[in-house]
């Protein structure tokens, strides 16, 4: 057998030595690639900037732990940015890890920001079932669509500041995390189209296609994609964090696979060159 | 009435919504906001109902010895273990319950999803083939999107994100764009069949 036709037979563990290896080569020694930021991570951070101090910002974290690597980095600078210019934040969301992972969030940023209160800037109201219906129930009364209690099962009347988000009507802006259904669209068809509130999106890379259209419509003011959506909303921050670290990481992967792609291929090019010459 | 019954209830529903949600009907907001909360009341029970389902295939498997019944015990043992801790406290956010599905949950949904970059690396060596042209085509157009989402496409050339941009903003956006409206029509088509009856699949067996 040649070498190219053993190397077409290469046990796969072989495959996943050398992705470990240089997964874990990238995050040990990081070389410290230069980020530069897209027109649609841009296009988020500014209409962020353009909300006046004070206005409620619904964060709708509809992400698993799955996600995390992409969207808790988004997530953590996009409270940074906000808590800068003094906006206000209300997450949840219709995934059962909404609670978990606005806790995550909060309890990442919070210390960098002191004076910020749980319960006057910031408040958890977790997950609560009922998908797309969740939402059209938000559209009227919040208060009512999560049973009246936050993720902690404190009383929301208890809550300075949702006093003042009783629904969606009274938030300026949203900014959901997204890993799959329900999602930006249902934002898009029970918030945003109808009450015209503004909806920035932060997904993970596959989903990165498939929301594009919605950008372009005007339907999302702004995406942020993936792990490096969330490494250029962290450089317009100025906070690197675990997005921008990540980052070599990804792109050596992304290398290797490329180079196993082609290193196949030449390997399926010459046997079946030499098979054809045999028969 | 055992067949038309359902069937016309579902209709009378889903015409209260659409009317709600296309025309302004303060009336019938008002059925419309008690339908939400039935659905909301159901999609709870519908979570009861998959637990049960879950335990009764679990438990065959473990009383008949089946091929893999330890991972059944397994299972069983971490959903009854989270159900009777989570009627005992007040909320999901609860410290000690909080405790539980942060070092385990979390961690075990983040591990499923890491490990498919090891199973997209093998695929990539041993299936992805340029058998055809068009095949050609998707390797390059996937190259330069891979480079160019990624800092290293901008070390190797400049024109790689401008490359990549073009090919998410124009032929992925117009397919993509393709995709949804063909998707929502045909969701639009499966809607009507099943309010006015054609569709009775959700009637479990009526005929």
């Amino acid at each position: 057998m040649s070498f190219w036709e053993k190397a077409q037979q290469l046990d796969r563990r072989i495959i996943y030595t050398v992705m470990i290896v240089i997964l874990c080569a990238a995050i040990m020694r990081p070389v410290g690639l230069a980020i530069s930021v897209n027109k649609e991570t841009q296009m988020a951070y500014d209409a962020i900037d353009k909300l006046p101090a004070g206005s409620i910002v619904w964060l709708g974290c509809d992400f698993s732990a799955g996600g995390m690597p992409e969207l808790i980095p988004t997530l953590q600078s996009v409270m940074i940015q906000g808590f800068r210019k003094n906006l206000r934040f209300v997450a949840g969301g219709m995934w059962n890890m909404a609670g978990n992972m606005a806790e995550v969030a909060w309890t990442a940023v919070s210390p960098m920001f002191p004076e910020k209160k749980y319960g006057i800037d910031f408040v958890n109201v977790g997950y609560k079932a009922g998908g797309n219906v969740l939402l059209e129930k938000m559209v009227s009364d919040t208060h009512a669509a999560f049973v009246g209690v936050d993720h902690y099962g404190k009383p929301l009347k208890d809550l300075p500041l949702m006093n003042e988000f009783k629904s969606f009507k009274d938030c300026k802006f949203i900014f959901g995390f997204f890993t799959g259904t329900p999602g930006e669209r249902d934002y898009i068809k029970f918030v945003g189209g109808p009450l015209g509130v503004p909806i920035a999106s932060s997904c993970v890379a596959v989903s990165v296609p498939e929301t594009m259209p919605f950008v372009q419509s005007g339907q999302l003011v702004g995406l942020v994609g993936g792990m490096r959506g969330a490494a250029e909303y962290e450089v317009l921050v100025k906070v690197p964090g675990r997005a921008t670290a990540g980052m070599d990481a990804q792109a050596f992967a992304h290398l290797v696979i490329i180079l196993f792609i082609v290193v196949g291929n030449i390997g399926y090019f010459v046997t079946k060159g030499k098979s054809g010459k045999t028969t | 009435m055992r067949k038309e019954g359902p069937v016309a209830f579902g209709l009378i529903c889903g015409l209260v919504v659409i009317i709600v949600t296309y025309f302004s009907a303060p009336a019938l907001a008002k059925v419309k906001g008690e339908l939400d909360q039935w659905y909301l009341i159901a999609t709870a029970f519908a979570v009861a109902v998959g637990l049960v389902n879950l335990a009764q295939i679990h438990m065959r498997k473990i009383n008949q010895k089946k091929e893999g019944w330890g991972y059944s015990i397994v299972l069983m043992v971490g959903m009854v273990g989270f159900l009777l801790f989570g009627m005992t406290v007040s909320s999901a956010g609860d410290p000690k319950f909080q405790w539980m599905y942060n070092t385990t949950v979390v961690p075990m949904n983040a591990t499923m999803y890491s490990i498919l970059v090891f199973y997209i690396a093998s695929a990539a060596y041993r299936s992805f083939r340029i058998k055809t042209g068009e095949a050609a085509v998707l390797l390059i157009a996937a190259v330069i999107v891979m480079l160019g989402r990624v800092t290293i496409g901008e070390m190797i050339s400049a024109m790689i994100p401008k490359w990549t941009s073009w090919i998410m903003n124009v032929p992925n956006t117009a397919g993509m764009r393709g995709v949804t409206i063909g998707a929502t029509l045909g969701g639009i088509s499966q809607a009507l069949r099943v309010l006015i009856g054609i569709e009775r699949g959700h009637l479990g067996g009526v005929e």
